[in-house]
């Protein structure tokens, strides 16, 4: 079912992008074919031929690229190639090794976002449920209120304004955190100071994504636990003598897992795609950021294959989740009507 | 529930009320922003440089003075000067205003300009006294049209030579650039360019209009301190008011931020009851389509089609409510097939009422409680979002929205020069609305979910 919505959304990403996409791929045959010329011509042949040997061959490349093709074909074509990961060349923009490969230049991005918001939503997880549970214990008295209150303030707060304001005060007026980018300038030698670098600069976004991430995590958790509080078994397991921190941790906890987790990962999802500006604060060279410059510099196989692999991360998640609950709530079959 | 139910419940809800509050401020803020703000032309004028031009740039808000030892000039606009009039000979008179000056600063301000609109010809003579007796003559400058024009007369251009002469008497040493501000209002000692210290005191601005012919008129002139400091908020980089944008910028994230919710939310309620009511086949369509924009990452379109299409507000509107729609429907639905299997709804089918009939006028109005929080709850992701469009700079240009702003403070430079007054009140702005749908929002969840209630 995943991989049918996938195959559609490609589609219409597809015919969205491709009359931008015609225009660029014609520049580019242009470009190729000029290139080829150029050789040619050094070798030194009659201009004739020349001219000959353009037309042939920007026929032979629009034809590989379907690009003489009525509009819904191209659309078509596109389609699959993207499906099948065949994302083609960038225009402009070059992977750190100076290749273009969209492919390649969108792969090596990956692992740099994954390591800055796996981490973040981690110990925002870690806070946010112990927080929430807390508050659920006490529900109604001075901390859930006050903390609650709080959720709502920072609801509204933009993250990445919030990482210019922490940007602001310690890398530039306090100047203990740099002000972005991954490692810094020249990378440090060995092994354990790589991964020091890696933290200093990592401190500085993750310590403002858990900030404004683990109120909400505290009132979903809160808000489930104490829900699932007043099911009867709870008061079994009370009568029965069970202490009260086995019937929170155990019991409580065990029946809140599961839409605690889908909410969760949930949001690391869409902090995926919300990541986009956050990382350009930081100038962290993720997916986020890619996208963002290949906005800006209009390199349209780079953004087509930046958004269908982040729809794609997207979409597993869900069908992922989907799983996962089933198996942690034995009473939802998977696929089925909840 | 009712309605009547509903508000009697939501009144006692502590935070729902601060949230009405709030909400209605920025209510008032709207319909009374021509009254709030020095440059009430801020909202059409934001991008025409000549609106602002008398303002210092980068200036940070006057009330900086009540913290920083040092006393910074504000920005302050003298316009109704006194003038007297002298005829010397037939076609020529002579105009004159005495302008006195307290000042008490340690910071002089960045400019002094003196402008009007006038007809003719007329030489402008500025004469300054100082409190310690010594006077420079600032200004001498010819003006000559035969047809309305404008004039405006800088300082720190204007009277730089005659600055310099003065400067020199007391410390001669030749420096390329002087700073005429700091001179005119320092004390005349040896260190008078290299460590000025502040003269305090009253200063005496002598201003002479010579015309020179007979028929010169000159209107609204006015003289401007352009201070160290500006404004309630301060200045950006190409100075304009920081609290007049502000202001002006409230009533666009109320409009996004309501009418993006309202049509969305709308929407997606109604698509959820139809879905519900239906079933079968046309339950499993709506679905699948529902599935499909579900899975689509907003943020990531939303900027690929703000830069295909022309960014102006209404399409970011119509986008946004493109994908908004998703977020209610199958909490909606679910509750709407609960709805169906009531024995009203039985019985108006059984009267022959159609299904348009029991649609909107059974199932819809129990879902409206839940519209309207899931609304709340909206506004501020869609303010949000229009912020985040805005920052890359994908945003309507003609309007001023906080995003903006703040889009222009990071290509400003306010960052990195730590320009605070530039940064954090917008953001702090949208988080105060977001802040106040969150309350009301938060507060009408709380009364209609029963499992949550903690009285």
């Amino acid at each position: 079912m995943g991989i049918f919505i996938y195959v559609i959304i490609i589609f219409i990403y597809s015919f969205l992008f491709n009359t931008v996409m015609e225009e660029t791929l014609n520049g580019q045959i242009i470009e190729q074919v000029n290139g080829e010329m150029i050789k040619i011509s050094q070798v030194g042949t009659d201009p004739d031929y020349l001219l000959e040997y353009r037309e042939r061959r920007i026929r032979e490349l629009r034809d590989i690229y379907h690009l003489d093709d009525p509009l819904l074909s191209r659309v078509f074509w596109r389609a699959i190639d993207t499906l099948t990961f065949n994302y083609g060349r960038s225009t402009i923009m070059r992977s750190f090794k100076g290749e273009t490969d969209v492919i390649k230049i969108v792969l090596e991005r990956i692992p740099n976002t994954l390591i800055l918001f796996t981490t973040s939503i981690i110990l925002d997880i870690l806070i946010g449920v112990w927080l929430g549970i807390k508050k659920a214990q006490k529900a109604g008295k001075f901390m859930d209120k006050s903390t609650s209150i709080i959720t709502m303030t920072v609801y509204g707060l933009p993250s990445w304004w919030f990482g210019m304001v922490m940007i602001m005060l310690f890398a530039f007026m306090m100047p203990i955190f740099p002000s972005g980018g991954i490692s810094s300038v020249p990378p440090p030698e060995t092994f354990f100071a790589k991964i020091a670098d890696l933290f200093y600069h990592m401190a500085l976004p993750v310590i403002t994504l858990v900030f404004i991430g683990f109120w909400g995590r505290a009132y979903l958790t809160r808000n489930i636990v104490l829900g699932n509080l007043q099911e009867d078994f709870i008061m079994s397991a009370r009568a029965r003598g069970i202490p009260e921190r086995s019937v929170l941790y155990g019991h409580a906890l065990r029946t809140s897992a599961p839409p605690i987790l889908t909410m969760s990962l949930l949001s690391l999802l869409a902090s995926f795609s919300g990541a986009l500006v956050f990382e350009g604060i930081f100038s962290w060279p993720g997916m986020g950021n890619l996208y963002w410059a290949a906005v800006q510099q209009n390199d349209i196989p780079v953004l087509l294959g930046n958004l269908s692999i982040t729809t794609l991360i997207y979409i597993s998640g869900i069908v992922l989740l989907d799983l996962i609950y089933g198996f942690l709530d034995p009473r939802i079959k998977v696929g089925g009507k909840a | 529930m009712q309605l009547a139910d509903f508000w009697k419940e939501f009144k006692q809800v502590k935070f729902g009320i601060i949230g009405l509050i709030f909400l209605v401020i920025f209510i008032l803020i709207t319909i009374f922003e021509h009254f709030l703000i020095p440059f009430p032309e801020a909202s059409t004028r934001w991008r025409d440089i000549t609106y602002w031009e008398d303002n210092p740039r980068n200036a940070p808000p006057v009330w900086i003075n009540w913290f920083t030892e040092k006393d910074y000039t504000p920005t302050t606009y003298m316009n109704n000067l006194e003038f007297e009039e002298k005829t010397i000979s037939p076609t020529m008179s002579v105009s004159t205003a005495i302008l006195e000056y307290d000042y008490n600063y340690d910071v002089p301000p960045i400019d002094l300009i003196y402008r009007g609109r006038f007809k003719g010809s007329f030489t402008l003579n500025i004469v300054l006294e100082r409190p310690d007796g010594n006077t420079i003559n600032l200004v001498n400058k010819n003006f000559s049209s035969p047809t309305w024009k404008d004039f405006r007369i800088a300082i720190s251009n204007e009277a730089k030579n005659s600055v310099q002469s003065f400067a020199k008497r007391f410390q001669n040493i030749s420096s390329q650039t002087i700073k005429v501000n700091s001179i005119i209002f320092s004390e005349a000692n040896k260190e008078i360019i290299t460590n000025p210290v502040p003269l305090k005191g009253t200063y005496k601005f002598n201003i002479n209009i010579i015309k020179t012919s007979a028929d010169t008129v000159i209107e609204e002139p006015r003289l401007i301190f352009s201070g160290a400091v500006s404004g309630i908020l301060g200045t950006d980089n190409a100075k304009r008011d920081i609290w007049s944008g502000l202001i002006a910028g409230t009533k666009w994230a109320l409009f996004i931020g309501l009418l993006t919710s309202a049509i969305s939310i709308s929407v997606g309620v109604i698509y959820g009851v139809v879905s519900a009511y239906y079933g079968g086949l046309v339950d499993s369509i709506m679905q699948r389509i529902w599935e499909i924009f579900m899975n689509i990452p907003l943020l990531p379109v939303l900027i690929v089609l703000s830069a295909i299409f022309k960014p102006s507000i209404w399409s970011l509107i119509t986008m946004m409510c493109l994908f908004f729609w998703v977020g209610p429907v199958k909490t909606v639905r679910s509750m709407a097939l609960q709805i169906k299997e009531e024995t009203y709804v039985e019985a108006a089918k059984a009267l022959g009422a159609s299904n348009g009939r029991i649609i909107f006028k059974h199932m819809v109005p129990i879902l409206i409680p839940y519209a309207f929080a899931s609304m709340a709850l909206n506004v501020p992701s869609a303010i949000l979002y229009e912020a985040t469009v805005s920052l890359l700079g994908l945003g309507d240009a003609t309007i001023v929205t906080w995003g903006q702003i703040l889009h222009d403070a990071m290509n400003g430079g306010a960052v990195t020069n730590g320009l605070w007054w530039w940064v954090v009140p917008p953001g702090i702005s949208i988080a105060l609305i977001g802040m106040t749908f969150a309350f009301i929002g938060f507060a009408m969840d709380t009364i209609l979910n029963p499992k949550l209630r903690t009285r």
